[in-house]
């Protein structure tokens, strides 16, 4: 009679589900970190458009897509009662393909003269997003009340769809197996649905539910959460519309960065009102995550308006950049301290390390210090350097380190503590 | 919707109190840290008293359901009844970090749960229940204590 969605006891998926995403990101971080080092040192003679192509897309496939998705696969059950069956198989699938696609890429954007790699990457990506999109929207679609979030998170998904297939189209035009007439107009949306559909609405659909939660704010306001995301979407579709016939699309970039402005703002306001007292370094992600989207969008807004120097364009790019990765680290250092204790706790372990004996407040508070270091060096020296290439290693190599304590915490607990059966 | 928005406020209240509790321990003043957690537990444990001896019993009575969502939400309650007598615990032995660690799970396990009760059960038992009905458990509800 009832659709009884997420109120099942096996609604969490097994935490390798989420870990295997979160330490591969992690690694193609570190990859990303040590490429622009080479890159800095001459070692890989590549053009900036190569390089601009490749950091691109580990930044936001290998890196972003990979903390995204096994994100949605840990929260899709709670934020919009979703229940993913056979998650571990799925998400290996997922993950397997991504993976390996993003590899791929990686190497057909350096040797671009390989057609036979772009086609690959595209057949990889292509049917690991697809796949992952088709398991989380054919259930999203069924709900009958959506949250705000759970709405938003349709939109997102619906927004790397379309992200998806003008990469496709980018890929095989590169590749040579299409002539890609429109190449330049669908490179333009195929980065406005990433960034301001998929990155942009994940991020405020999941804000919806988690800073008014976790941190006891005061609520949204209702237009923002009722609208924003919808309205969002409508003006990219638009966008799309008049790209395509070829006409200006100034207001529409305008209102959306106006928009998330204004998003913004509202968020950095209900996190300085929260209720709990408590200063984690999450908080402080996303406050810093906020004042850079904030930035991000200025530099948008002014350049929509005005004629801006290539140099600050380039900063609204690494501000975004900084942005998603400050939200991901926020939610990152929740979920998996918080995940750790709780398959323990609920398979019987009575010993389950809690939350701060799994990644202590201090060490996500360490990795603040680094993250932010790293991205006002990037904000203020706007280009590739050594010591910029090796503050981004550090800081994922040290989310790796931690995310590697945590497993290791867990297994630990596993084979040498003491397991009571609950019976339920 | 009256369900929903009676429980929700309780939800709220709750964290509230939660967060006030949260602060004094940060601020080691563990007097006044005493007497909001003694409010929260208790506030938090009356609440799930209503929902379990008055709203899930009309749930289950009306949909015929007795293995579905309730139980799970028996299971938590029963979770977090569990680190509300440790967080007790560190209190008692003027644990800050303990405390604190063992709140940050409370209130994550609690948000997932309130979560699903808003979104899914509440929204099911406002559908299921008759209006009468949900006004005459409502009223039993608000005379119910620990």
């Amino acid at each position: 009679m009832f659709n009884q969605g997420g109120l099942s006891l096996d609604q969490a998926p097994p935490i390798s589900v989420v870990l295997r995403f979160f330490v591969t990101a992690s690694i193609f971080g570190i990859l990303l970190g040590l490429f622009l080092l080479s890159q800095s040192l001459n070692i890989t003679l590549l053009s900036s458009y190569t390089t601009q192509l490749i950091v691109v897309h580990t930044l936001s496939l290998g890196v972003m897509a990979s903390f995204m998705l096994g994100a949605l696969f840990q929260m899709l059950p709670v934020l919009a009662g979703v229940v993913i069956k056979t998650p571990t198989t799925k998400a290996m699938i997922v993950h397997g393909l991504l993976s390996v696609g993003v590899l791929v890429q990686i190497f057909a954007f350096g040797i671009s003269s390989n057609s036979l790699l772009f086609f690959l990457a595209s057949a990889y990506l292509g049917s690991a997003l697809f796949y992952a999109i088709y398991l989380m929207l054919k259930e999203l679609v069924k709900i009958e009340t959506h949250s705000s979030s759970s709405k938003g998170i349709l939109l997102a998904l619906f927004s790397l769809i379309v992200t998806a297939i003008f990469g496709i189209y980018l890929l095989l035009t590169e590749g040579g197996f299409i002539a890609g007439v429109e190449f330049s107009q669908i490179k333009e949306l195929h980065y406005s649905f990433a960034l301001f559909g998929w990155v942009s609405l994940l991020i405020v659909s999941v804000s919806f539910q988690v800073v008014e939660m976790f941190y006891v704010t005061p609520s949204y306001p209702s237009n923002i959460t009722k609208y924003l995301t919808i309205t969002i979407l409508g003006l990219l579709i638009l966008k799309t519309i008049l790209v395509l016939l070829g006409y200006s699309t100034t207001l529409l970039t305008v209102t959306i960065a106006l928009l998330f402005l204004a998003y913004a703002t509202v968020t950095i306001d209900r996190l300085m009102q929260r209720k709990r007292p408590v200063a984690d370094a999450t908080v402080w992600f996303w406050l810093f995550g906020m004042a850079l989207f904030i930035l991000s969008m200025t530099i948008i807004l002014i350049g929509s308006l005005f004629t801006i120097s290539s140099t600050l364009q380039h900063l609204s790019y690494v501000a975004f950049i900084g942005f998603a990765l400050s939200i991901v680290f926020a939610m990152v250092y929740k979920i998996v301290p918080f995940l750790t204790w709780f398959h323990l706790s609920n398979q019987g372990y009575m010993e389950a390390p809690m939350m701060h004996d799994v990644i202590h407040p201090k060490k996500a508070k360490i990795h603040f210090y680094i993250h932010v270091t790293t991205i006002m060096f990037w904000i203020l020296t706007n280009k590739i350097t050594i010591l910029g290439s090796m503050l981004l290693t550090i800081s994922f190599g040290w989310l790796f380190y931690n995310l590697i304590f945590a497993i290791r915490k867990y297994i630990y607990t596993q084979k040498h503590c003491e397991k009571i059966e609950w019976g339920v | 919707m009256i369900i929903s928005n009676y429980l929700r406020a309780e939800h709220r209240e709750c964290d509230e109190i939660f967060a006030a509790a949260e602060k004094s321990v940060i601020e080691g003043n563990f007097e006044q840290a005493e007497k909001q957690f003694l409010l929260f537990s208790n506030d938090t444990l009356t609440h799930f008293k209503k929902e379990e001896e008055e709203l899930f019993p009309t749930f289950e009575e009306v949909t015929g359901n007795t293995e579905g969502p309730t139980k799970i939400m028996r299971y938590e309650h029963e979770q977090m009844r569990g680190l509300i007598g440790k967080m007790a615990g560190a209190l008692e032995s003027k644990d800050k970090d303990a405390y604190l660690s063992i709140a940050e799970s409370m209130m994550i396990l609690l948000q997932q749960h309130n979560m699903k009760e808003e979104q899914m059960l509440y929204a099911m038992c406002d559908r299921a229940i008759p209006q009468d009905k949900k006004e005459s458990i409502i009223e039993t509800m608000k005379s119910i204590e620990l």
